[in-house]
């Protein structure tokens, strides 16, 4: 496998997902092949749209978008693609200047093909066991944690503006995040632990928001209640507070009129149905007074359910009181029909957007926000860490000096090593502060560039690409930071006070724990393509049969010719 | 799988606002919807390439589902404004002649995309907040207890669809039957939440606009012949179907029945429904609807015992059925029909329209439905005329919500651009560091959207003439190509929307510059009423979208199109 192949592909991911990174980026945008369109400035959804041959550049995709997922952090995968294209460019360059001077030519392709491997084993060694201790070391002391009592403090609000800022316009990122911090505020009582209660939100998503098309984005709101995807199939009658409500899986009986009867014993004046029913049990709904709602969601039914705690009925004939349950209030709204359910006091969120492409946006924005915030509140999945952030700064304000990471066993090897919460001001701090700790040998034994080295220098290429409009900004933040660096005796004044927003508060807040594994999941990356030699195509039974169609025609060309 | 196909690589397009073609392509579209725009607008013809039917017209609704394009941005402010219009009916075009300008003026300017998104924001904010206020000079409150307003709103949404071909008196005849029939769905009396009553509305062609008419009631169209058999002034009890009295088991699905050989099912399903006729008439029941099919027998059993019989009357009728009759749709067969089902109609007769013969129900008491009869000479006029009085309907129905209007003719555009102009002016240290620009930019980006308004002013005008702007109270007025050269105070008359006379001193051309200024409120001698109005919620939403779907316009910077 030829390096400058991985290169150039790597570089042409790039090249699309820089468009769209940083506080200056701007938006994608595609046209499926169903004619459908989407909007987005998400890394995952760019690269997903992309119809990629070349089995290498699925190989980046397919890791890419399996680590969104599996992490759920939501965020990240722009500057995945960043950091990978540098840290590939970083090892291309390093084999082919090769050891000695003299040497114009560098390596021999076989000397090259076997340094690319041997740079990728040693990243992934670094990553796998150095990296957590380098980053509680020489990064959390600056950063803070946000407590999630306060989601309607600044830092709450920044932590979603700055994930807003890189996900939808920048007109709409603070109207959205105000949105999110009221509707996490709303759901936050539902449980003590926050952790819950970003992952009920983020399972019953689907079930708790509705898109709206043709309004613009300032009509976006939360709504009491919970909203029922449906309209009315019986003309919506008034519901008095206190009345009942019983909701339905399937109706099975025949003889519907004394189903009916029964509901009415009970008071039933609202049926929801998961299943359409029949004209006749319309009619005979309408004519006992009650409001009948068809087709209603699974999702809708299973948060309806948890919400009000009734059990759904799945044969007519066994109606019991525990299959009614109470509501406050009920009407039809915009699109829909909301409930007030009156054990919990649940809202809804409106999500409106000129077009269906930018509502779709912004949907998958909260829904990736909510996302993230669970991600950073995952709970720490080993219990000796006991540290707080707190004694984490005072411990470590001698420790970030003298730059010794062997200090800090105890953080080895652990899964997720840092407080959760913890977050650092945005706009490369992390990267600074982590390519300044990482150790920096000139070269190695062989003459080569350490991998810290390239590791460095990958790092740095992300607040290069921030600051891209203005080169001068980057000298003035990377400054400012290694200031702070050697003057210890005042790490705090990033700003992470409310009182004193410092300069960089601006750029927002991001997650030391996304960040970190963020990285290791690049370093993973690319050493697996790395150590990839040759790529084998094989046929199908159907290709053997019609050899003139082959899905990877290019590629196949391309590496017979190599063969 | 018995095929597979080679993927095709997608398109992208780096950029796509620095590209000249797509620029050529927002250009062209721009041009188009700008000579449909106003009551001068040019019309178009809609045909298909396999040479369907030609439709002619000048509104968005018509025209924007029929336009294709293989540039998705297009596509994408396309969708934006067929949304808009999906909610609101009115100012379609306005949003799409405003959004396309703001991206050509943007890039005319020069103006950096990042800033040119603040600043558009900024200054629909200044817009959507002053047109709020109480002392906003270019809205007019509504008031229900004349009819005035109302009028002339529905007047000038009819004269904006010039593909109708209605003279002055035939508009005249549209806008108050369109204002009558809004009154009349507004029911009087019912305490509680209001339900908003139903105009349903049935086309004649052939017949002379003037022939048009609105009837309380239901006008149904008829199938077979009606013979009034006695005509007592007693209310008829009716009884309406929603299920199928053909005696077919329509509803089995995939299931199966078993039955005795020896058993007829379909005798035993016909003395069923002889059974429920029977019931009927016990009932007292003059007037059986259905929405589906009904035996021949019952209808003739039904016939013979005096019963008015409808069938097929089909869903969309079903819910004004029911409003007028207060009858509840009856879907069963076997149950006994409870005598809350049943409704009344006050009285029946038919009515005679070209060659439509139809069946006359009228309401008993008050009821919020009626129907409306739409007569034009030819098809495709009848259909521009329907367009127009869906979108009366709609937009008088706005005003429920907001009881305003907005100065048409161009008046509200040139109003909002002087006041944007000058509050820009105001306040433009503050405001660009506030957005981290120089003040300079801040302004450039302020004319943008400036000039950007006063380009969808100036598409009112499609005669070769130039459109003004007095510079007392910013009012939009259009001066003949032949009186241009002339001196302008001389003969302008009134301004667009018919509010201010020839009496300012100060003109300038609208694609000119002009020093800022205050528009001037119009101080207590308003005598005069505008003669052009437009719907403020339909209006200040469609500035919203067309401002947002700008902005994501200048937002994106790649587009990936799939080929295959």
């Amino acid at each position: 496998m030829q390096q400058s192949t991985l290169i150039k592909i790597v570089s042409a991911l790039e090249a699309v997902v820089l468009r769209s990174f940083g506080p200056e980026g701007g938006q994608v945008l595609f046209t499926r092949d169903t004619g459908q369109a989407m909007l987005s400035r998400s890394g995952t959804c760019i690269l997903s749209a992309l119809h990629l041959e070349h089995p290498l550049a699925r190989s980046v995709q397919i890791p890419l978008s399996v680590w969104k997922h599996s992490r759920g952090t939501g965020d990240g995968s722009k500057t995945f693609i960043l950091l990978l294209a540098s840290l590939l460019r970083g090892i291309s360059k390093a084999t082919s200047r090769g050891p000695s001077a003299s040497n114009a030519n560098g390596f021999t392709e076989a000397a090259k093909a076997a340094a690319a491997p041997y740079f990728a084993n040693k990243l992934l060694k670094l990553a796998s066991s150095d990296l957590d201790d380098l980053i509680a070391v020489n990064v959390v002391p600056y950063g803070f944690c946000v407590s999630l009592e306060d989601f309607t403090t600044h830092s709450g609000r920044l932590l979603l503006a700055s994930f807003f800022h890189t996900r939808v316009s920048h007109v709409h990122c603070s109207y959205l995040s105000e949105l999110t911090c009221e509707l996490l505020n709303r759901w936050k009582y539902k449980s003590d632990l926050p952790y819950i209660s970003f992952q009920f939100l983020s399972d019953n998503f689907p079930a708790l928001h509705t898109p709206v098309s043709g309004f613009p984005v300032s009509s976006s709101r939360l709504i009491e209640g919970q909203v029922i995807h449906r309209d009315f199939a019986t003309p919506c009658l008034p519901i008095t507070p206190e009345s009942s409500i019983v909701h339905f899986s399937a109706w099975t009986e025949r003889s519907l009129e004394s189903v009916i009867a029964e509901l009415q014993s009970f008071g039933v004046s609202l049926l929801l149905s998961a299943v359409k029913q029949s004209d006749a049990a319309v009619a005979l709904a309408t004519q006992a007074h009650m409001s009948l709602v068809e087709c209603v969601s699974e999702e809708e039914l299973t948060l309806f359910v948890q919400l009000s705690g009734v059990t759904p009925v799945s044969r007519g004939c066994t109606i019991q009181l525990e299959h009614v349950a109470a509501l406050s209030l009920c009407r039809p709204i915009l699109l829909g029909t909301d409930f007030f359910v009156s054990k919990v006091n649940p809202c809804s969120l409106v999500i409106c957007g000129p077009g269906e492409e930018q509502t779709d946006q912004y949907i998958c924005a909260i829904r990736d926000a909510v996302c993230m915030l669970m991600t950073i509140w995952e709970p720490k999945h080993t219990s000796e860490t006991t540290a707080s952030c707190g004694t984490l700064q005072s411990e470590k304000g001698t420790a970030s000096l003298d730059m010794t990471p062997t200090a800090n066993k105890p953080y080895g090897l652990k899964k997720c090593v840092f407080e959760p919460g913890c977050v650092i001001p945005a706009g490369g701090t992390f990267e600074f502060l982590l390519s300044r700790a990482l150790p920096n040998p000139s070269s190695d034994t062989n003459g080569l560039p350490s991998v810290s080295q390239l590791l460095a220098n990958a790092l740095l290429s992300v607040p290069r690409q921030i600051y891209s409009h203005s080169p001068k900004l980057f000298l003035q933040a990377q400054t400012r930071i290694m200031s702070l660096v050697q003057n210890p005796s005042n790490p705090f004044s990033f700003g992470l006070k409310e009182s004193t927003p410092g300069p960089m508060v601006d750029l927002g807040l991001e997650s030391v724990t996304c960040k970190y594994q963020l990285i290791l999941a690049v370093v993973q990356c690319a050493t697996s393509v790395l150590r990839v030699d040759t790529v084998l195509h094989t046929r199908t039974a159907l290709h053997t049969q019609s050899k003139k169609h082959t899905i990877f025609s290019r590629a196949s060309t391309e590496d017979e010719a190599e063969d | 799988m018995s095929r597979v196909e080679k993927k095709a690589p997608s398109v992208c397009t780096d950029l796509p606002l620095n590209n000249a073609e797509v620029c050529a392509k927002l250009h062209l579209m721009k041009e188009l919807l700008k000579s449909c725009y106003g009551p001068r607008g040019r019309l178009k013809h809609v045909r298909n390439n396999i040479g369907g039917r030609v439709t002619t017209s000048s509104a968005s609704s018509v025209i924007l589902p029929a336009l294709y394009s293989s540039q998705p941005l297009l596509n994408l402010i396309k969708s934006s404004v067929l949304n808009h219009i999906s909610r609101f009916s009115d100012c379609g075009l306005f949003a799409g002649v405003f959004c396309l300008s703001l991206l050509e003026q943007a890039r005319r300017h020069e103006l950096r995309e990042s800033l040119a998104i603040k600043v558009n924001k900024h200054c629909l904010s200044l817009c959507t907040s002053y047109l709020q206020r109480d002392d906003c000079a270019c809205r007019v409150k509504i008031d229900f207890s004349s009819s005035q307003n109302l009028m002339t709103l529905a007047g000038s949404i009819v004269s904006s669809k010039p593909a109708c071909l209605l003279t002055e008196a035939e508009k005249l005849h549209i806008s108050t039957m369109a204002v009558r029939a809004f009154l009349q769905t507004i029911p009087c009396s019912s305490p509680g939440p209001v339900t908003l009553g139903q105009t349903v509305t049935v086309t004649v062609r052939g017949l002379p606009v003037l022939d048009s008419a609105m009837f309380p009631g239901l006008l149904v169209e008829m199938h077979d012949d009606f013979n009034q058999t006695d005509s007592s002034s007693e209310p008829l009890r009716t009884v309406l179907f929603s299920t199928s009295l053909a005696g077919d088991l329509a509803e089995l699905g995939d299931g199966t029945i078993e039955a005795d050989p020896d058993l007829d099912t379909d005798l035993q399903i016909l003395d069923q429904l002889l059974e429920l006729g029977k019931q009927l008439v016990e009932d007292e029941v003059r007037l059986c609807v259905c929405q589906k099919v009904i035996h021949p027998v019952l209808q003739q059993y039904l016939r013979s015992h005096g019963v008015v019989v409808m069938e097929r009357l089909g869903m969309a009728l079903m819910e004004p059925l029911g409003m007028l009759s207060g009858t509840q749709p009856v879907a069963t067969l076997h149950a006994r029909i409870p005598s809350t089902a049943y409704g009344r109609v006050k009285n029946l007769s038919t009515k005679q329209f070209g060659n439509k013969t139809m069946l006359h129900l009228q309401p008993d008491g008050e009821a919020a439905v009626c129907t409306a009869v739409l007569c034009h000479r030819n098809e495709t006029m009848l259909d521009e005329l329907k367009v127009a009085w869906r979108k009366t309907e709609d937009v008088l129905r706005l005003t429920l919500k907001e009881p305003s209007a907005l100065l048409g003719g161009g008046c509200t555009e040139t109003h909002l651009s002087a006041y944007v102009k000058h509050k820009g002016q105001q306040e433009a240290s503050e405001t660009a560091a506030g957005l981290r620009c120089s003040p300079a930019e801040f302004l450039l980006g302020v004319k943008v959207f400036c000039r950007s308004l006063d380009m969808v002013a100036r598409s009112l005008e499609h005669d070769g003439g130039s459109s003004a702007m007095d510079l007392n109270h910013a009012h939009h007025w259009t001066v003949s190509a032949d009186a241009a050269g002339e001196d302008m105070a001389g003969g302008l008359g009134l301004c667009g929307c018919g509010l201010v006379e020839n009496s300012s001193t100060e003109w300038t051309f609208l694609n000119t510059e002009y020093a800022e200024f205050c528009p001037a409120p119009l101080l207590g001698d308003s005598c005069r009423k505008p003669t052009v109005l437009d719907s403020f919620t339909a209006k200040v939403n469609a500035l919203q979208v067309a401002v947002e779907t700008a902005n994501l316009a200048l937002d994106v910077r790649y587009v990936i199109k799939d080929e295959n």
